[in-house]
């Protein structure tokens, strides 16, 4: 028995998208997230990049790396499973070839990253550091990658690793450091702390689910590295209740969502959760613009439901009323 | 440049065998110009619970916008295509890739197919004879029985010899294409012709012309097909292994034609 709020709807051109993810400014809260989005160049074929808020970039490393055997992808139910092996240019290539292109977007980039261990982690948060004033927004750390062995696992599940790693890096550069938290673990509150004590401006909630496809026809599994990151609409939920139990349990911390946004329903969802911006993924591959549709759908959404502004949203979700007490005599 | 638009399903032809021939009416200019060998991602009003758009060779495309896929039901995604009826909705990102280099004048041109890789040796086909090289194009085309080799009307047309071979004999030779495809390579090496091929088909079939061509040492070029998520070079997903400096290339964007000496298959 819960009513929805009675409000009017309004003007769409009067919905005041902006957002705030800490101190960083979005002039809309949807961008479009790492892994599916490779260095943007692709895109400029399809739509205009320079509408986008923002964008994450393919997660670099210290050095260049070439990726897993295949197959690396495979469909499911409601999503795709992959395992590409953090392939990407390395930094010093991205600084040089792909950046400048970026830059001139004029969009807030995002550079996700990561290491093969401790020191690279901090190697590349140096380098990129570099990027600082020459495009670079905000550095993503990815600790949670699952296709990456030499003990990578730990930075992403182990609070106490990830709060080290996280402060190491931070004590690096001067950019913005978001955490891009995996599901892959226990207590998701535990983790965003961890790096949130460190000084991690904010968490990206959530990347893949670890999971796994098998061909029976041939017995062998479908991803080549047997086990690959669950992405899509399958996953939305699990990324919805991670970011409301962050949201709910830190409320100081920025949050930025993701998890199978395929509309502006999915981006108003993970904005109610508590996310202040949110990204787009694995639609993208369908779609190439998906991100632009998911603005225009939660612009169309919001004033349908009469809501002003992005701002006021945020968190927003109340529980269920609790019931009447029962009387039983 | 690729493009992505809407089309709708014109006609839905069934070949016999499960082969189908989808014709498309797109709005707008389709997808214009295509090299035989370039692809097109085609997904369907398929809501939430199949993501992923699918890649076809192009089997002909015409300057009003019109174009044809060929497929066959194979999982989730060729199902349903292959169910849909006229005036159902697609969304197509295309063309995309690489394709054939044209006949150069000197090379004969042998084009080895097998299965639903038919499209783009078609489409070389087709391109060859109107630019009047139908005389320096041969089809080798295997299948398991008759009902699988299809469009043979076409090649009869455009004065394309094709040599055939069915697993159970019921049409052609009985047994592989690349059975054929040996002889005719020990005939040209014999007379001193110069010959090269292109073959798209199921991977065994690939595989074993990859390995006939090295053999004979003739340029031989493989049209692949791997998994997509996109193709259009961002998923990272279409790996195909190489050799040279780099361990993978991408099937949609560095391919989907790959010379055999550089793919590196065992």
């Amino acid at each position: 028995m819960t009513a929805a709020p009675r409000t009017a709807a309004i003007d769409p051109a009067s919905v005041d998208l902006r957002t705030r993810m800490g101190a960083l400014e979005l002039g809309d809260p949807i961008l479009a997230a790492s892994g599916c989005f490779a260095y943007g160049q692709q895109f400029a074929d399809f739509m205009d990049l320079r509408r986008l808020a923002g964008l994450s970039t393919k997660g670099i490393s210290p050095k260049p790396r070439f990726g897993n055997p295949l197959p690396r992808i495979c469909e499911t139910a409601s999503g795709m499973l992959n395992s590409i092996g953090l392939e990407n240019v390395g930094a010093e290539a991205f600084l040089a070839e792909k950046l400048p292109f970026l830059r001139e977007l004029g969009v807030s980039v995002w550079v996700n990253f990561f290491g093969e261990d401790f020191a690279a982690y901090v190697e590349c948060a140096r380098l990129l550091e570099a990027g600082r004033g020459q495009g670079i927004a905000v550095l993503e750390m990815n600790i949670s990658c699952p296709n990456i062995k030499k003990g990578g696992i730990e930075f992403g599940t182990v609070p106490e690793v990830a709060h080290r790693l996280t402060r190491a890096c931070v004590d690096v550069t001067d950019l913005p450091i978001v955490v891009k938290l995996t599901p892959n673990v226990a207590d998701i509150v535990g983790m965003a702390d961890a790096v949130a004590q460190a000084g991690a401006a904010g968490v990206s909630l959530i990347n893949t689910i670890t999971g796994m496809a098998i061909d029976v026809r041939t017995r062998r599994p479908r991803i080549a590295t047997m086990y690959g990151g669950l992405s899509g609409p399958a996953i939305k939920p699990v990324a919805l209740r991670m970011v409301h139990q962050v949201a709910t349990a830190l409320p100081g911390l920025a949050i930025c969502g993701m998890g199978g946004i395929v509309s502006g329903e999915d981006a108003l969802e993970f904005i109610m959760a508590g996310a202040s911006c949110v990204q787009v993924g694995t639609a993208n591959f369908a779609r190439p613009d998906a991100a632009l549709v998911v603005v225009d759908e939660l612009r169309a959404r919001m004033a349908e439901l009469g809501i002003a502004s992005v701002s006021e949203i945020v968190g927003c979700i109340r529980p269920i009323a609790p019931e009447a007490p029962q009387v039983t005599e | 440049m690729p493009s992505q638009f809407s089309a709708r399903v014109d006609t839905n032809r069934d070949l016999g065998g499960g082969y189908v021939v989808l014709e498309f009416a797109a709005e707008g200019g389709g997808l214009g110009d295509v090299v035989a060998g370039q692809f097109a991602m085609l997904r369907g009003d398929w809501g939430r619970e199949l993501l992923n758009p699918r890649a076809f060779s192009v089997l002909w495309s015409a300057p009003d916008g019109r174009f044809a896929v060929l497929l066959k039901a194979y999982g989730r995604g060729t199902t349903r295509l292959v169910a849909s009826q006229p005036g159902a909705r697609v969304t197509v990102t295309g063309p995309l890739g690489h394709g054939f280099a044209p006949p150069d004048g000197v090379r004969t041109q042998l084009l080895v197919a097998g299965g639903v890789g038919l499209p783009p040796l078609h489409l070389q086909a087709r391109q060859s004879a109107a630019r009047g090289h139908a005389g320096v194009t041969e089809l080798y085309y295997g299948g398991r029985n008759r009902d699988d080799l299809v469009m043979l009307d076409d090649f009869a047309a455009w004065g394309v010899r094709a040599v055939l071979a069915t697993e159970d004999g019921s049409a052609g030779i009985r047994g592989f294409v690349t059975a054929a495809l040996e002889e005719r390579l020990v005939e040209a090496q014999r007379s001193g012709e110069q010959v090269e091929i292109l073959s798209c088909g199921p991977t065994p079939m690939l595989a074993a012309v990859r390995k006939i061509g090295l053999r004979f040492e003739v340029p031989t070029w493989l049209c692949l097909e791997e998994e997509m998520a996109c193709g259009f070079g961002v998923c990272l997903g279409c790996a195909v292994p190489v050799h040279g400096p780099r361990p993978y290339l991408y099937c949609c964007s560095d391919g989907p034609v790959f010379e055999a000496k550089q793919v590196r298959w065992p």
